[in-house]
């Protein structure tokens, strides 16, 4: 009987194969050859190259070395704190402003929740390069300076925004959290808009208030969309260079070095590839722990 | 099946193109030679003399001057008219994608036959084993045309591996009126340089109050990797002109060391500079200094006479370009003051054409060719052209020869070029005798020690003998007590 079993799912197996399966391996394969050769390969290569001295011209096998330089270093590890530092901070903070606003959008007209869109949106279509001279334009560190104009109307002296260590990270954190609002909004904004409405009638009958709302219906609803922004949010965070590169370049006393700028660095700027490649590996392995941590604690109660 | 068979052909061409730029030839791809075969270069080499084909030469360019890249269009038609073998093929890029372009051609193991970049970035290529030694493909006479101290700079061991353009000093300038004000005088100081005492002095008679605005005495643009230029120039009057001493030992260890970082910090205890200064960047540094909001400023270049004058006339005319609540500015170029243990030493920042190869056993007629265009694209009518633009005088004598035969730039200051050509004279010598092992772990030290703590220190957040103590630190646990300078 088992044997009559396995055959018929066998031949099953083959005919599905045959008519069907054949034309999604098709399609499969055109992101499956992106996959192998933009993503699979440059992986397998730094892994190759992390236990090597990289040279054109010829690479000279170090075995460990590139990772017993990297546990060494004091400053990889300044870099991993400070990532970790700008992650923890921007993400949820980025999101509860996002979540806020979305909330805040919803009520009006489709027009006006464009309009709104379209506003908060701008800043991730603009160059990063642009942004960061408008960014040091507002943290021009003297008394004439925008932000600190602004701070002295409220008899606040000026503050080193960017040259100071005890403001620095603070500068790029704030920079990040509103240049990555529009696309949080736009994310939740479409997550709302799929809430049936008669969950907000049910509430209404129930006598529920606005804030009893979003935490009974909105917030249990939008949980699924949460999850995933805080997850792509800490991967994106854990990634970090370009506010870094172009507004401190890792300073002061490296109080803005990332993990990304420091493995850049060590690439392009003194050609240590063996190193940086050890780094971005180890960076790698280090957020797929929180990525696994964040969803594993975060989306045992989210309905889908 | 119409649909199936479209969608099929679409995944085909789509796939067919994924794979297009992964095809490569095997003359390009390959860098060892097979058995028993001939290097795929000399074989070209050979075929191309046989043909009567031009050997290419290729070259990746940045904006050297602010005409350049018009100019050489007609540098490369002149040669390759003259030179029947030879095709010269150049890339231009902006200064900001330039090193990024090299660096992405270097590490795939093809980068142009020549390419223009700074002096110090020489040991970077000759240690990733690619930068040509081109000392014997060309008689001495061309060796000779460039000054023999400048010409160092693009050396290492025996070896040359380029050729310099110009050789730019990096000192500080002021602005001529502030500097009469405040009873400076800075024609003498042009000629007789100035002690660091004189300088404190100087610079807080510069000080004062405008309304709300402080004008102040020296500004520095520090904010970032920029803060490395005010350590690097100023460093080099303190006694210590490079991070080896002659006997290769460590110089940053030096007790000198100690009083420079002490002197730095009390400009900026003074009131002199602004307290922000680490937060400072280039661009914030010149509006100061064309809005008369700073009476001297550094990095200072010598075309920043230019670009003062350029902004007084557009003043002057009305025009709504010149910098909003910009003042009149005439540029003064000063020499950097001399520290305690010091003597007056100027940065020379020497740029100009390195060759490199991207074969291990590259064709000899080729790299001949190489240093011949190296050499066009470095001396004569080219030179001249450039270094006047930059308002610099050529490091080589067909550039100056050239160079004399080129009408005068108009309002000239010439006590300014006077300076200029005097502190060229003073330029600390390079030091190929560094090798480029011991040269990258200073630069390591450099970038993860000195920068940080020095942004540090004109932060005002760690001490001068906290930074001094990193360094001593860094020093002996990278080089070893043994080889560090202890006084």
């Amino acid at each position: 009987m088992k044997a009559m079993n396995k055959a018929i799912k066998g031949r099953q197996s083959r005919k599905v194969f045959k008519k069907e399966m054949m034309w999604s391996y098709l399609f499969i394969l055109v992101p499956l050859c992106t996959f192998t050769i933009f993503t699979l390969y440059p992986v397998l290569s730094a892994a190759i190259t992390s236990f090597q001295k990289y040279r054109p011209l010829g690479s000279e096998w170090v075995r460990f070395d590139n990772y017993i330089n990297t546990f060494k270093s004091n400053l990889f590890f300044k870099a991993l704190k400070n990532t970790f530092v700008y992650s923890v901070i921007t993400v949820p903070v980025s999101m509860l402003l996002s979540f806020s606003i979305s909330i805040m959008i919803i009520p009006f007209r489709r027009k006006v929740q464009s309009a709104f869109k379209a506003a908060f949106y701008l800043p991730a279509i603009a160059s990063g390069v642009a942004l960061s001279f408008v960014w040091k334009w507002i943290y021009d560190p003297l008394p004439t300076g925008l932000l600190n104009s602004v701070l002295g109307v409220f008899g606040i002296s000026n503050q080193n925004w960017l040259g100071s260590s005890k403001t620095a990270m603070a500068s790029l954190i704030i920079m990040a959290v509103f240049a990555g609002l529009g696309q949080n909004i736009i994310i939740y904004i479409a997550a709302l808009l799929g809430i049936d409405s008669t969950y907000y009638e049910a509430a209404d009958i129930d006598g529920a208030g606005f804030f009893q709302k979003v935490r009974y219906v909105v917030w249990p609803m939008v949980k699924p969309t949460t999850v995933f922004l805080s997850i792509t949010g800490v991967i994106n965070g854990f990634q970090s260079f370009q506010n870094a590169y172009l507004m401190t370049g890792g300073g002061p006393d490296n109080a803005t070095t990332m993990a990304g700028l420091l493995i850049f660095n060590r690439a392009f700027k003194y050609f240590e590839y063996g190193e940086a490649c050890a780094q971005a590996l180890l960076l790698a392995g280090i957020i797929a722990i929180f990525a696994v941590m964040q969803f594993k604690l975060s989306s045992s109660d989210v309905e889908y | 099946m119409q649909k199936r068979a479209i969608a099929l052909l679409m995944s085909v061409v789509m796939t067919a193109g994924l794979l297009v730029g992964c095809g490569g030839s095997s003359s390009s791809g390959s860098t060892e030679p097979s058995a028993g075969t001939e290097p795929v270069a000399a074989q070209e080499g050979e075929t191309k003399q046989e043909s009567g084909e031009k050997d290419v030469v290729t070259a990746l360019l940045p904006p050297v001057s602010g005409t350049y890249q018009e100019k050489i269009t007609s540098y490369i038609e002149a040669f390759n008219s003259e030179n029947e073998n030879i095709e010269i093929q150049v890339t231009t890029a902006s200064w900001e994608d330039m090193t990024q372009k090299l660096d992405v051609q270097v590490n795939a193991g093809s980068p142009p036959d020549i390419a223009f970049i700074g002096s110090d970035g020489v040991s970077k290529y000759l240690d990733m084993g690619m930068a040509v030694d081109i000392s014997q493909y060309l008689p001495a006479e061309k060796m000779e045309d460039f000054d023999e101290g400048v010409l160092k700079y693009f050396c290492n061991g025996d070896g040359i591996y380029g050729f310099p353009a110009y050789c730019e000093v990096q000192c500080i300038g002021g602005n001529r009126e502030m500097l009469e004000a405040a009873g400076i005088d800075w024609k003498a100081v042009q000629q007789n340089g100035w002690t660091y005492d004189e300088f404190r002095e100087a610079i807080k008679k510069g000080v004062k109050q405008d309304g709300d605005k402080t004008v102040y005495g020296f500004l520095f643009a520090c904010s970032g990797v920029a803060a490395k230029d005010y350590f690097g120039i100023f460093v080099k009057n303190a006694g210590m002109p490079a991070a080896f001493d002659k006997d290769l030992k460590y110089a940053y260890t030096s007790s000198k060391m100690l009083s420079f970082l002490q002197d730095i910090r009390a400009m900026i205890d003074d009131g002199s500079m602004p307290k922000e200064l680490s937060g400072i960047d280039a661009g914030k540094r010149w509006n100061m200094m064309l809005t008369g909001q700073t009476m001297i400023t550094g990095k200072g270049l010598s075309s920043f006479e230019k670009s003062a004058y350029d902004n007084t006339a557009l003043l002057n005319a009305g025009d709504p370009n010149a910098v909003e609540d910009s003042i009149p500015v005439e540029y003064i170029v000063l020499p950097v003051p001399v520290f305690d243990g010091g003597m007056q030493q100027a940065q020379g920042a020497v740029d100009g054409y390195i060759c490199l190869t991207g074969e291990k056993d590259p064709d000899e007629q080729h790299l001949k060719n190489v240093a011949e265009v190296a050499y066009f694209l470095a001396s004569g009518q080219r030179a001249a052209e450039t270094c006047q633009e930059l308002y610099l005088k050529p490091v080589c004598e067909t550039g100056r020869t050239e160079y004399e035969k080129l009408p005068a730039i108009p309002d000239k200051n010439e006590d300014n070029t006077a300076a200029v050509e005097f502190l060229t004279t003073q330029v600390a010598e390079a030091r190929p005798d560094i090798p480029a092992e011991l040269g990258a772990k200073a630069i390591r030290i450099e970038d993860e020690v000195i920068l940080p703590k020095f942004q540090g220190l004109l932060a005002g957040e760690i001490t001068p003998e906290e930074m001094y103590e990193a360094i001593v630190s860094a020093g002996h646990e990278t080089f070893g007590e043994d080889g560090c300078v202890a006084d």
